[in-house]
């Protein structure tokens, strides 16, 4: 328990040494005399004061919380204590003046106001008056200047001239002040007007001495900032100027290096290509070029041969060693290197892996350079080299020299082949001398006719294509596309490789317009037209693609359930032109969907309908000879065709094949004599005999087992197998059951007796390796981690924490705007009594006088009065005394 | 127009100066051949002249019954009379009154007749193109001043002149632009029409009649009913009314399930006629949205719904929507309700144009994870197993909807991952294979083992020819770390769509070319090139 109030008071009385033991008489005397007992007087009255304060509890305010330790916080401590009371009293006072001040200018109109600083402060010294006034002014004037303040000579962008300012005012004049012998005159050497009113104003207020004084003192004063600025500014602009002139120095140097430049070309080169005429007669003793130079007329072609110059040196081709001659060996070796590369690359395609951006880069790049790529051939390891190197300079491609040569003085600047490396280099490219080729189809001499015109126009369409070929014979049109490839070979003229690019283009559509018509052109033309699109393909992918792909557009808009000749050999050579492994491609992507789409929609009903649905099916799955993707389509297709065709009807369809009777019955009725194969003429609608009917069925059948068992080598590793060769197989146990068998011929049988046992190795091979899926042996699931998320403006000694910032700011609008109001209303309130407190004591006052006025004049009038009624009375008394 | 009926000497000199002016008109705009029409325009002025002048009403019908080669006489005889009529009916003259003489009743009974008679001729003019339309303004409006004016004191619709025009619309040779102008304006607009039309249409169909016309009238009877869309749903809406409604608050037409009823019965006498495939099939289409909601007794249905379910093929699939309404809303019980949707997968499912309803709606069968994890196996491994024949749009439907059904019932993951853990089982593996437990040939989803079976399926179809399939197949044997796919996104592709999606693609990069130049397209390999023949060379002729 704390102690007592009054133990306390005695206590504090005692320290601060108000009470104390007694002195004796002597002290008292002795310290009176010292003076030490007023010193102890006052100083009593100061600790009582204290005292006083300490011991009132309704003077101070302690704050609610202890302060926190300033490391703990930003925020600045407040004082500890506060004493409300004062404030109180001190706020209530202003605001008296306030009021007062304002009843004081009550009904008055007009007047002066004194807005001078300071004016009415009867506390300042006028020296700190005028100082205040100074940096006001300063102050001011800071604020107020623009960069574009002509008037203000602080501003850094004044005008100059060799380095020194031009204003009439300003600095420039400082040289003549800077002379020593003259004095300067007053504190600041250039004032300005308000200075100057100022310091008037100043003298005008008799602080004459003051100045005088200063002045004395002048010039060992330091300096002030502005001239101490200003001298800087002006020496950095002495030494920019220095510079300045260093540096023209020196391009007046370089410049007359310049002009010896092209001499010094020409020494380098050991050449003297004086081009230029010779310049005009210099005049006497003076550099020719620098003369033109000064002259200024050869400036500009001055400046284009040396830019020429120096273009022909960046291009000028270092010397390189040459590549050593490889041997053999080597070049096998490379080549074999390269084509793994090459495979690496189809295999990353065909799992769909992205491509690398290098290898984007090397496609995005020039055609040519891609062939560099694509350098050796292919087959290395499937084929026996020597043969093909051997035949190397036997290509068919290279043209007599003669047929390019004459009149083109352009010609072969690297001593080589008209066509690329590559072509060259391949000698397997086009139907060479030892070619398969009869010679009777594509002859050596010149066309069929040996009229065939050696030059051509190169056909930008292929309307233009047909005009050119109109009057050649189909035989003849391989040669012709050689001829314009090698006339129009790109290394020839710039222009050349666009016009190729579309000249590959009409190729394309050719060919499937020779499919389509009705004459049936030999394969082996097609087949080098293809190759020939193969070969520019490399060079115009994109164009070729893009063809391809509108030839699909075309085919599946308009006829996609009965397709052309035209556009199965399109569908062929897709498959051999570009990469049907990939996982996905531009071209092969939409031209297998084509035909799946023609096998799973179509709804066969005429045996040219069969042969069109086996042709596409061979297509797949020659598609599908590297990376083996199933085609359901295709097994649909082969089973449905096999059920349509056997002699009888299946009991009960095995598997859940889409199975559509025919209208027509396309059923196998009897033996036919001739074996043949299927052509692709046989996929056209036509009338045909019933021999030819049955031999077309033969064939059918004959193809789709032939394709039932090539599916099954495709696909034999999928996890499926069984079920999609089960259905199949039960298909070729009804074929070979008594019902069908004796209708067939008996090379079929003997077919479907090896396809039966093949499958039936195949199905039991995959009963044998099929293991339970065991699809997921995946790491477990790490549980989702996030980082913690920082909030930069979190501030933990608020008591609400807010993410929305809007929110945040609006509730600070609101708090502010209550408290400001709160406030407000405060001061209103606060204003408001003052102003009754005012009044009221204006009134009591007014009142207060009234009533002493009126008493006085009662107190007047009845003394009066007063005086009269005695006089009365004493009449009266006097009267009756005198009555009597 | 009662007022002007009272005053009938005045109304009738009125209208004839009026009248007299129309003829002159047109005399002066148009040639002789209007005499005819001048010659109907004066009968009828005559008629309503005097009384001695009724006998013109049968000349006007005869006129209107001549199968002129001039249409417009007919027509306009039949506006005539339509006016004629009109004005007797509002006049009380078809009405017998108290206390008429006999020669009086027989006039009456005689206007009767020429009422009916006119009447059948104006049905008739409702088969003929071009004029029905007329003649189904000409009917609608005596049916209005009929029902307005014939009534005693009660509310009388003239249902039987109704039937009469439902009747003659519904006919197999009634002409198809009056049945839709009736349908569309009135029966859909008004509800007391649509109120005794299903009447009159129950009436109608209850009548024998041949099995050809019996299709035709199907069809007619089907339009009309598949113009009403708006099942009223509550007894404020019924508020439209031709014939100004009944007095009597307590009136059918005023209670909602009287109009259910109503219409009920109509829908019901429909259905329960002998119907086509296709006929029923478009029934079975509206089934839950138009049909069902007007039965108060939707068990009616019940045997029609399970007799299209059980009839196979694209049947069952279009009975499969209104069975679900049924199943859904007035729980219906369906015995091996899961045995017959699992017999409706087949190998026709996935080539079906019905495919992506039938699979919207099979997912919400099987979206109960109350469901036996057997079952949901069955139907898991069955589509697995059907979409090796499937084109790829099935194949795209069938992997998140597997997918999501493997989320829902993780037992089923053992149908993707089975890990062989005994030594024993591992060398019975090695020894003798693994055949598929799962038996495709068993029709009940509880007994085909597939619980015990693989995706071996899926796993193929990873390898598909189509990239996108491929990719999305894998999903299966990837973590599965998404909730669920949303089937919507997958239930519509077809080749076209698929193909057109690759095509409109613009070529960005640059394809790839094959690097290696075939030496032989369509011709044999050299011999001794070391070379196979591709496929294509051996399997065709190319010479």
């Amino acid at each position: 328990m704390p102690p007592s109030q009054l133990k306390r008071l005695k206590a504090s009385l005692r320290e601060q040494g108000v009470v104390g033991p007694q002195q004796s008489k002597k002290q008292r005397k002795q310290n009176a005399q010292n003076g030490v007992s007023k010193e102890k007087r006052v100083h009593k009255k100061v600790a009582l004061e204290g005292i006083r304060e300490q011991f009132n509890p309704f003077e101070f305010k302690l704050a609610g919380k202890a302060p926190k330790f300033e490391v703990t916080t930003n925020r600045k401590t407040s004082a500890v204590v506060r004493r409300p009371g004062v404030a109180k009293g001190l706020a209530e006072e202003r605001l008296a003046r306030a009021y007062e001040e304002d009843v004081q200018r009550r009904k008055k109109v007009g007047g002066i106001v004194d807005k001078r600083f300071g004016e009415n402060d009867p506390t300042m010294a006028p020296e700190d008056k005028m100082l205040e006034r100074f940096t006001l002014e300063k102050q001011r004037r800071h604020k107020n200047s623009s960069a574009f303040d002509l008037e203000d000579d602080l501003m850094p962008g004044e005008l100059t001239h060799m380095g020194q300012s031009l204003s009439l005012n300003g600095p420039a004049l400082k040289d003549d002040f800077d002379e020593k012998d003259l004095e300067l005159s007053d504190e600041e050497d250039h004032p300005s007007d308000d200075e100057q009113t100022r310091k008037r104003r100043r003298s005008s207020a008799g602080e004459d001495e003051e100045d005088e004084e200063d002045d004395e003192e002048r010039p060992e004063r330091k300096k002030s900032k502005q001239e101490v600025m200003k001298e800087l500014i002006a020496k950095s602009k002495l030494h920019k100027y220095e510079r300045q002139t260093a540096k023209d120095d020196d391009e007046d140097l370089r410049e007359e290096l310049d002009l010896e430049m092209s001499d010094i070309h020409a020494l380098l080169r050991g050449a003297v290509p004086r081009s230029q005429p010779p310049p005009p007669a210099p005049g006497p003793g003076m550099n020719p070029d620098r003369a033109a130079f000064l002259s200024g007329t050869d400036k500009g072609k001055l400046d284009k041969d040396y830019d020429l110059g120096l273009r022909q040196m960046a291009q000028d081709k270092r010397s390189q060693p040459t590549e050593r001659t490889k041997t053999e060996d080597e070049r096998i070796e490379e080549g074999s290197r390269k084509l793994q590369e090459l495979e690496a690359k189809r295999q990353r395609r065909m799992e769909g892996a992205p491509e690398s951006s290098d290898e984007e880069d090397a496609t995005a790049n020039d055609g040519d350079e891609e062939e560099e790529d694509f350098g050796l051939g292919s087959g290395l390891k499937a084929r026996p080299t020597a043969a093909e190197i051997g035949i190397e300079d036997e290509d068919d491609f290279l043209i007599d020299d003669d047929l390019v040569a004459s009149g083109s003085d352009l010609e072969l600047s690297e001593g080589d082949s008209l066509l690329t490396e590559e072509e060259a280099r391949r000698p397997e490219f086009l139907t060479g001398a030892n070619g398969p080729l009869p010679e009777a189809e594509i002859p050596e001499q010149n066309g069929v006719n040996g009229d065939l015109a050696y030059t051509f126009k190169c056909p930008q369409s292929h309307e233009e294509l047909l005009q050119i070929t109109k009057g050649v014979s189909v035989l003849d049109l391989p040669t012709v596309v050689q001829r314009i490839r090698a006339l129009y070979h790109p290394k020839l003229n710039s222009e050349n490789k666009a016009k190729l690019g579309k000249f590959a283009v009409s190729l394309v559509d050719h060919i499937s317009y020779l499919a389509n018509q009705p004459q049936q052109p030999p394969f082996l033309i097609l087949e080098t037209l293809i190759r020939h699109i193969h070969s520019l393909a490399k060079t115009y992918p994109v164009e070729i693609g893009n063809t391809f792909r509108s030839h699909l557009q075309a085919f599946g808009e308009s006829r996609s359930l009965s397709p052309t000749a035209g556009d199965l050999v399109i569908l062929t050579a897709i498959g051999t032109v570009f990469p049907t492994s990939d996982h996905f491609h531009q071209v092969v992507t939409p031209a297998i969907l084509t035909m799946s789409r023609y096998l799973g929609l179509k709804i066969p009903q005429t045996l040219s309908d069969y042969s069109t649905g086996a042709y596409i099916c061979t297509l797949c799955l020659q598609y599908q000879r590297i990376s083996k993707r199933y085609v359901p389509e295709v097994m649909n297709f082969i089973e449905n065709t096999l059920c349509v065709l056997a002699p009888t009807k299946l009991a009960r369809l095995p598997g859940s094949f889409p199975y559509h009777e025919p209208k027509a019955s396309v059923r196998i009725t009897g033996t036919s004599k001739s074996t043949r194969r299927l052509t692709i003429y046989d996929c056209e609608e036509q009338e045909l005999s019933g021999d030819d009917q049955t031999s077309l069925k033969a064939a059918l059948l004959e193809i789709n087992l032939s394709l039932l068992g090539a599916a099954a080598d495709t696909w034999v590793d999928k996890s499926s197998f069984t079920e999609v060769f089960t259905p199949a197989s039960k298909i070729l146990q009804h074929l070979s059951s008594k019902t069908c068998r004796p209708t067939l011929s008996p090379i079929t049988q003997n077919h479907l007796t090896k396809l039966t046992q093949k499958l039936t190795i195949l199905l039991k091979n995959a009963h044998m390796t099929r293991r339970p899926l065991e699809l997921h042996h995946h790491r477990p699931l790490a549980i989702k981690t996030a980082i913690p998320k920082f909030e930069e403006s979190y501030n933990p000694d608020k008591k609400h924490y807010d993410a929305d910032k809007e929110r945040v700011d609006a509730a600070k609008l609101r708090k502010e705007f209550k408290r400001e109001k709160k406030g407000a209303m405060r001061e209103l309130r606060k204003d408001a009594a003052v102003v009754a407190r005012e009044s009221l004591r204006e009134k009591r006052e007014r009142d207060a006088a009234y009533e002493k006025k009126y008493k006085r004049l009662v107190a007047e009038i009845q003394g009066e009065e007063g005086h009269e009624a005695k006089a009365y009375e004493r009449e009266k008394e006097w009267r009756k005394k005198g009555k009597k | 127009m009662p007022g002007l009926v009272k005053a009938s000497a005045g109304s009738a000199k009125r209208k004839r100066s009026s009248s007299d002016k129309r003829p002159s008109k047109r005399a002066r705009s148009e040639s002789s051949e209007e005499d005819g029409q001048a010659q109907i325009l004066l009968l009828e002025n005559e008629i309503f002249e005097s009384k001695k002048n009724y006998n013109n009403v049968a000349t006007l019908i005869k006129i209107l019954k001549t199968d002129s080669e001039d249409a417009d006489d007919s027509v306009i005889a039949a506006i005539s009379l339509c006016r004629v009529f009109t004005r007797f009916i509002v006049a009380g003259d078809l009405a017998n009154k108290k206390g008429a003489t006999d020669q009086e009743a027989v006039v009456v009974k005689w206007l009767k007749e020429r009422y009916t008679e006119y009447k059948n001729s104006l049905f008739d003019l409702l088969g003929e193109e071009g004029i029905s339309a007329t003649a189904l303004a000409l009917c609608m409006r005596l049916l209005k001043t009929e029902g307005e004016n014939t009534r005693t004191q009660e509310y009388q619709f003239p249902s039987s002149f109704l039937t009469g025009i439902v009747q003659a619309l519904v006919k197999p040779e009634s002409d198809a632009n009056a049945r839709k102008e009736f349908s569309e304006n009135f029966v859909e607009e008004y509800d007391d029409i649509r109120f005794y039309t299903f009447e009159a249409i129950k009436r109608v169909l209850e009548e024998p009649r041949s099995t050809a016309s019996a299709h035709q009238v199907f069809d007619n009877v089907f339009e009309i009913l598949t113009t009403i869309e708006s099942v009223p749903e509550s007894e404020e809406e019924l508020e439209d009314f031709y014939i100004p409604a009944p007095k009597k608050s307590k009136h059918p037409l005023f209670t909602l399930t009287k109009h259910k009823k109503r219409a009920q019965d109509a829908w019901y006498a429909l259905v329960t006629m002998d119907l086509s495939e296709d006929q029923r099939k478009s029934i079975l289409k509206i089934m839950s949205t138009s049909v069902a909601p007007w039965f108060i007794k939707p068990e009616l249905l019940m045997d029609f719904c399970t007799d299209s379910y059980n009839a196979g093929g694209s049947t069952s699939l279009a009975a499969l929507s209104g069975l679900f309404y049924l199943i859904q809303e007035k729980n219906l019980d369906y015995p091996s309700f899961y045995q017959k949707l699992y017999g409706l997968l087949d190998s026709e499912i996935m080539h079906s144009k019905h495919r992506s309803s039938f699979f919207k709606l099979m997912d919400t069968f099987l979206s109960s994870t109350h469901l036996p994890v057997v079952l949901v196996a069955s139907f898991v491994k069955r589509l697995s197993r059907l979409t090796l024949n499937a084109p790829p749009g099935g194949v795209v439907t069938v992997v998140p909807w597997i997918y999501n059904i493997l989320q829902k019932h993780p037992t089923c993951t053992f149908m993707i991952h089975r890990v062989t853990r005994t030594a024993k089982g591992k060398a019975l593996l090695e020894s003798e294979g693994l055949a598929d437990p799962f038996l495709m040939e068993e029709e009940d989803p509880m007994k085909t083992h597939a619980i015990d079976s693989c995706l071996w399926e899926i796993v193929m179809l990873q390898s598909h020819y189509h990239p996108n399939v491929a990719t999305l197949a894998k999903i299966i044997s990837e973590q599965f770390t998404k909730y669920a796919y949303n089937l919507e996104d997958f239930l519509d592709h077809t080749y076209g769509s698929m193909l057109e999606d690759e095509l409109s693609k613009d070529v960005k990069k640059v394809p790839v070319v094959e690097y290696e130049i075939p030496k032989k397209i369509f011709s044999k390999q050299e011999e001794g090139a070391g070379m196979e023949d591709s496929l294509l060379v051996k399997l065709w002729d190319f010479n």
